[in-house]
């Protein structure tokens, strides 16, 4: 420790050793990774989200909703995710390679969200709106996304379903409909080579994606 | 400790301590209101996972928003300014010498915190950037990385400068601290808010960032101050020193390879999390070590430095044991994604980082100031109340990690439902933690009162215990 040089070459080497092998090993990996151009369909998975979703998803990163969702399915024989409903395969890399932000979570509070897209309530857009409008058991409504507006002429198409003051009604803010299209969006149900679900006895080999 | 005055041992406060006052009592009092408001926010997150209608309706207060204000607070308020201070101090002492350029530390004090400040206003309406520990929004990060540079200055200045060739374990921790936390953080900066890694490499980044500040960062400023104060107030050298050494190397080149056993399971590649496994096993050697270096604190001879010493190293060794228990796969797939996590994060930064601080400020606060700490039945109380509600706070989220647990890989178990099994012990933590934050409430008012007092009751130290080796 006397030698000021190397010790401070120690330390250096300590940060770029770890760096250098978990940052770029997997990127050496990963790093290249497309869509998976599908021929029989004539398009490529995941597909590109939409601008209005991509909105969303900065909704979505913004209010922290990561702080109570995952967005990862683990295979079928590691938890229950798949016997809950959240996911026939586990997610792998390519299910993320065209989001800008990617928002694994860490914590459930809230169920998995990477196929919520798929279930019933995010195929009715209204639906799924007037959810987050709601509170509902563990999730807190999320009334700053809308607006209470004065009735002038005819009620609006996309006002809520719910009780408002007499002559004022419920509309999403452009911040609610972009994050309900990104919501919607969220659907990693294609299945990729790689994500096929190994039989069991396949499984002790390992679990290289 | 001030509190047994037996002989006036003027040698104990030296032109070392004085010079730098100012400098570290701004450090160590933006650090305190940090942890004030940090503790605020975390019973407020508590009571919003039992009862989520709470404060819902301010977007400002969504609980996605206030928890990373609250652990923004935690870690760049209180743990980083408060590691600053003890670390800048310990190399002045041990080097020998008073710091210099305190200018810097005082510039780059405002301007980290006002940095702070913005950001956290930034995450509050709508900036924020959703990476764990990197909440802040991307306009402040360059400036904290300069005030951070700044800050550490007169650390890099005192140890290149020390006036004794051999160094210290305390001091290879702090100096590894202020060295190392730049490099992670320009990093992390640059490849998840500047230029966004593509897809999963985000988490990859993310992982090993966390993990990297903990081991690299906040770990090694725990561990400077108690292999400070321990030989320092027992006055006994450090049994078995020799692997200090080994031990200080393992917790720097394996530490951080842990980062991946959050993504157990996750789509990555699956050797990150293999190699955080057996780095994780590795790293108990580790903590072994700094269990038998600084078993001393546990015969303190009631010394309140000490016992808060003490509580910080068993919190720090059991939360490696859990780290590496809790990252074998069996047992990840019941504890991930639970409460059960934010359990050990709790152990270690409340349990282990925090405590430590703690005693290290109970000690350094009377010889910079030169006064005795005005009430000593606020020190116990602040100690009993950190240990009730730490204690509290961890053992009750771990056991909602449990409930938790078990109920998400029950299928049968209906979705919903699992708040209602989860309540009881969310109530208990959310009393654990309004308890610490009363102690910290404490804490925060005595250093206050201690740096406005006038000279009322100069300090009187017991006498410095002889030491085979001892530079200060």
């Amino acid at each position: 420790m006397k030698n000021g040089f190397t010790f401070f070459l120690g330390l250096f080497l300590a940060v770029a050793l770890a760096w250098a092998g978990i940052v770029m090993g997997s990127h050496v990996q990963l790093g290249q990774l497309a869509p998976y151009f599908d021929e029989n369909e004539g398009k490529a998975f995941p597909e590109r989200m939409p601008g209005i979703a991509a909105q969303g998803q900065l909704v979505y990163q913004d209010l922290g909703c990561a702080a109570c969702h995952t967005q990862q399915v683990r295979r079928p024989d590691f938890g229950s995710d798949k016997a809950r409903g959240w996911g026939d395969r586990q997610s792998v890399a390519r299910d993320y390679v065209s989001q800008a932000h990617v928002q694994l979570g860490e914590s459930r509070v809230g169920p998995d969200l990477a196929t919520f897209g798929a279930r019933p309530l995010a195929v009715d857009a209204t639906r799924l709106t007037q959810y987050l409008y709601e509170p509902h058991g563990g999730m807190p409504a999320y009334r700053f996304l809308f607006e209470e507006r004065k009735i002038t002429g005819e009620r609006s198409a996309d006002a809520l379903k719910a009780a408002a003051p007499a002559g004022y009604e419920i509309i999403p803010t452009h911040r609610a409909v972009s994050l309900v299209a990104y919501l919607q969006s969220l659907n990693n149900v294609y299945e990729y080579p790689e994500a096929r679900p190994v039989e069991p006895a396949a499984a002790k080999e390992g679990e290289s994606k | 400790m001030t509190t047994a005055p037996q002989a006036a041992n003027t040698a104990e406060v030296t032109e070392i301590d004085t010079s730098a006052r100012w400098p570290l009592l701004l450090l160590l009092g933006s650090a305190l209101l940090w942890l004030v408001l940090s503790g605020i926010l975390a019973l407020v997150n508590l009571m919003q996972l039992h009862t989520p209608e709470f404060l819902a309706g301010c977007s400002a207060m969504t609980y996605g928003r206030s928890s990373a204000i609250q652990e923004t607070a935690f870690i760049y308020g209180w743990a980083a300014n408060s590691g600053l201070a003890v670390a800048l101090w310990l190399l002045a002492r041990l080097g020998g010498a008073p710091l210099r350029s305190l200018n810097w530390v005082v510039a780059g004090t405002l301007f980290w915190n006002f940095a702070l400040v913005l950001g956290i206003a930034g995450i509050a309406t709508g900036d924020m950037t959703s990476n764990a520990w990197l909440h802040l929004p991307g306009y402040v990060l360059p400036m904290l990385l300069v005030a951070y540079g700044t800050i550490a200055v007169p650390g890099v200045l005192a140890w290149m400068g020390r006036r004794k060739e051999m160094t210290f374990a305390a001091q290879w921790y702090a100096v590894a601290a202020l060295f190392l936390f730049p490099w992670l953080f320009s990093i992390a900066q640059m490849m998840l808010v500047f230029a966004p890694e593509r897809g999963v490499l985000q988490a990859l980044v993310a992982g090993w960032f966390v993990q990297g500040a903990w081991t690299l960062w906040l770990a090694p400023l725990a561990l400077a101050a108690a292999y400070y104060l321990v030989p320092k107030v027992t006055g006994r050298i450090i049994p078995s020193y020799d692997f200090a050494q080994l031990s200080f190397w393992t917790l720097l080149f394996v530490g951080a390879w842990t980062g991946g056993r959050h993504l157990i399971g996750g789509p990555v590649p699956a050797w990150v999390a293999t190699i955080a496994v057996v780095s994780c096993a590795l790293l108990l050697f580790h903590y072994i070590v700094v269990a038998v270096n600084l078993r001393g604190a546990f015969c303190g001879g009631g010394s309140t430095v000490l016992k808060f010493v003490a509580f910080g190293l068993v919190a720090y060794v059991v939360g490696g044991f859990l780290d590496a228990y809790t990252a074998m796969r069996g047992v990840a797939v019941h504890t991930q994604f639970t409460h059960f996590s934010e359990g050990q994060s709790q152990l270690a930064l409340n349990g282990a980082f925090s405590m430590l601080m703690y005693g290290a400020i109970y000690f350094l606060a009377p010889r910079i100031t030169g006064l005795a700490w005005p009430s000593v039945p606020m020190i116990r109380a602040h100690y009993a109340a950190a240990l009730t509600g730490t204690v509290i706070l961890v053992v009750t989220l771990i056991g909602a990690g449990c409930v938790q647990g078990h109920d998400l890989n029950t299928a049968t178990i209906p979705f919903a439902d699992i708040a209602g099994h989860v309540r009881p012990w969310l109530l208990a933590a959310t009393a654990g933690q309004a308890i610490l934050l009363l102690g910290n409430l404490l804490l925060a008012t005595h250093l206050f009162w201690l740096a406005a007092a006038k000279a009322a009751t100069p300090a009187v130290f017991n006498p410095a215990p002889t030491m085979e080796a001892s530079v200060s």
